[in-house]
């Protein structure tokens, strides 16, 4: 598979959402929030730092998401719709490899804009004497992978079903994603054996995004584990490569009529 | 035709579309077969819903063909590697309107891995024969239709690719758009390209093409180069002529078969093309003034609508 075509569809993806304007009023609405964080947590006489932190990072993650589903929704439909994509696979380029590389770019993007969040959460933090430690690193890093999951999860259903569809499902997965722990828990204190196995199955089938969220021990700088970021690391990545895989398989079987 | 000459082969395909979640298909392709010689210009022609884009959508690899196989240049269009040397301009293309001409044909030229080396100076010429230089950093909103389709064009050739497919070229180009499109499939087949166009334009495929197809409901009726096509069939020709005497009139429709039609002072006669000769020296003699003599061109038409009226 040439890295070439794959990097010039990224490359390309990368360069047509940094110039879409639309997804800049999100990232404005999310520096907003970080940023009215400060202002929230000056009218609280304690643990003003940590109620600063958890809407900063709560707008990392939510805004971050939402931009991912915004985005990636739209990725591979509209290259359809607008039959942008006969051209580009008139090339001799794979579907897969098309496939890879709009999601390579959504990826980076969607991180460029996490990171511009980012920059902003480190600035209000540090006006506002908020502590900055290795645990909001391990925050990012994994809200990385979540959203890397959600662009996989956009490129998927954009592959083959509308954007408003797309939007439904993706978003669905990812609220699901935030209670498989809860309803495996559900199934097993039911006591009755078909409902655990299905919830049961649920997890495991389910993203599990619960994982995903260092919130907490980031912004009340609770101690973490290698285990911690690393499992969800290897989860996050494995989850992704299956759904990618799926998207592949779906996308090369589709006719272009 | 030897293998080797073959540039694009088409046996057997056809082409199942299930609309909606139905059971029920409905066949697009009935078993098409034909194939194209290197070097040939090769006009599809047919009417709308024929099957002409589902055809080239096959041999772009867009649409998977229920049966039957198709390859380019001996490659197999279900191998990513079919597409190594071929140009395609769809129909009424469209293109991201966030990029500029030039950033599109670069992009175009990465994934049709032209080395890098080679990229600027191949898109630079590309931009001068489309005639897009000055227009080359605005963005592709900007651009008029014909200028989408000249960046189109400009796409297709950006890799200097053996076999060009074409989705009606002409689509939706003022004349002068046109006479251009023209020009540059005359000068790729004067450098030896393939040039494979869908078209509606008969007169384009009289001009251009050294053969011609014509796909009626997924199957092709006719296939040769166009001059054979024409063999057997008789042209006719529109003299206008003005003082012609009433005896005239009748010599004219009794000896050569001659139809008429007053129109003010002038007379328009049809005439068969053999019997052009005797008609015009009659006229010429009986001293009446001869307008205009205009050979109609509408003979591939003709066939054409004989084929798609299922009469040929």
């Amino acid at each position: 598979m040439s890295a070439t075509a794959m990097a010039a569809i990224a490359g390309n993806t990368l360069r047509e959402s940094v110039r879409n304007k639309i997804a800049y009023a999100l990232l404005f609405f999310a520096i907003v929030m970080i940023g009215s964080g400060a202002i929230v947590s000056s009218l609280s006489y304690v643990e003003s730092n940590r109620i600063l932190q958890d809407v900063g990072l709560a707008a990392i993650r939510l805004f971050g998401v939402a931009l991912a589903i915004f985005v990636g929704i739209q990725i591979v439909h509209r290259e359809v719709e607008r039959r942008t994509v006969y051209t580009i696979l008139s090339k001799p380029i794979s579907r897969a490899q098309f496939v890879l590389g709009k999601f390579a770019g959504l990826t980076l993007t969607i991180w460029l804009q996490a990171a511009c969040m980012g920059v902003a959460f480190a600035g209000v933090s540090l006006v506002s004497g908020a502590p900055l430690a290795w645990q909001h690193l391990a925050f990012g890093l994994l809200v990385g992978v979540e959203l890397a999951l959600v662009v996989a999860l956009a490129t998927l259903f954009s592959s083959f079903t509308t954007p408003m569809l797309a939007a439904f499902f993706t978003t669905g997965f990812w609220a699901v994603g935030q209670l498989t722990r809860e309803l495996r828990d559900l199934g097993a204190a039911s006591g009755q054996p078909a409902l655990k196995l299905v919830t049961a199955l649920a997890f495991r089938v389910l993203p599990d995004l619960q994982s995903f969220d260092l919130a907490t021990e980031a912004a009340h700088g609770l101690p973490l584990t290698a285990s911690d970021v690393l499992l969800p690391l290897a989860y996050g990545f494995g989850y992704t490569t299956l759904v990618l895989l799926v998207a592949v398989a779906i996308f090369e079987r589709r006719d272009f009529r | 035709m030897k293998r080797r000459d073959v540039a694009v082969s088409v046996e057997g395909v056809v082409k199942d579309f299930r609309p909606g979640f139905g059971l029920r298909v409905r066949r697009v392709l009935h078993g098409l077969s034909f194939h194209v010689g290197r070097g040939e210009v090769f006009g599809f022609v047919g009417p709308n819903g024929a099957g002409k884009t589902t055809t080239l959508k096959v041999l772009m690899g867009l649409v998977r063909p229920t049966a039957g196989r198709a390859s380019i240049l001996g490659v197999d269009v279900g191998q990513t590697e079919s597409r190594r040397h071929v140009g395609f301009l769809p129909e009424n293309p469209y293109f991201s309107e966030l990029l500029s001409g030039r950033e599109l044909l670069h992009f175009h030229a990465r994934l049709a891995n032209v080395p890098a080396s080679a990229r600027a100076r191949r898109v630079d010429t590309l931009l001068d024969w489309v005639g897009l230089r000055a227009a080359a950093d605005a963005r592709l909103r900007t651009y008029s239709k014909g200028m989408q389709q000249r960046v189109g064009i400009a796409q297709a050739l950006v890799h200097d690719p053996d076999v060009i497919f074409l989705d009606e070229p002409m689509s939706g180009l003022d004349p002068i758009g046109r006479k251009e499109i023209r020009d540059l499939i005359l000068r790729l087949r004067s450098e030896g390209k393939t040039v494979f166009m869908n078209t509606h334009i008969l007169s384009d495929v009289e001009l251009l093409c050294d053969r011609v197809a014509i796909l009626v409901a997924g199957r092709i009726r006719y296939e040769g180069a166009p001059h054979e096509l024409l063999e057997g069939t008789e042209r006719e020709t529109d003299v206008v002529a003005a003082r012609v005497a009433p005896e005239t009139v009748v010599a004219l429709e009794e000896r050569c078969g001659a139809r008429l039609r007053g129109h003010g002072e002038q007379l328009e006669i049809r005439v068969k093309e053999k019997s052009l000769q005797e008609l015009l020296a009659m006229l010429l003699a009986a001293r009446a003034e001869v307008i205009s003599v205009t050979p109609q061109r509408d003979s591939l038409e003709q066939i054409f609508l004989s084929a798609v009226e299922g009469k040929r």
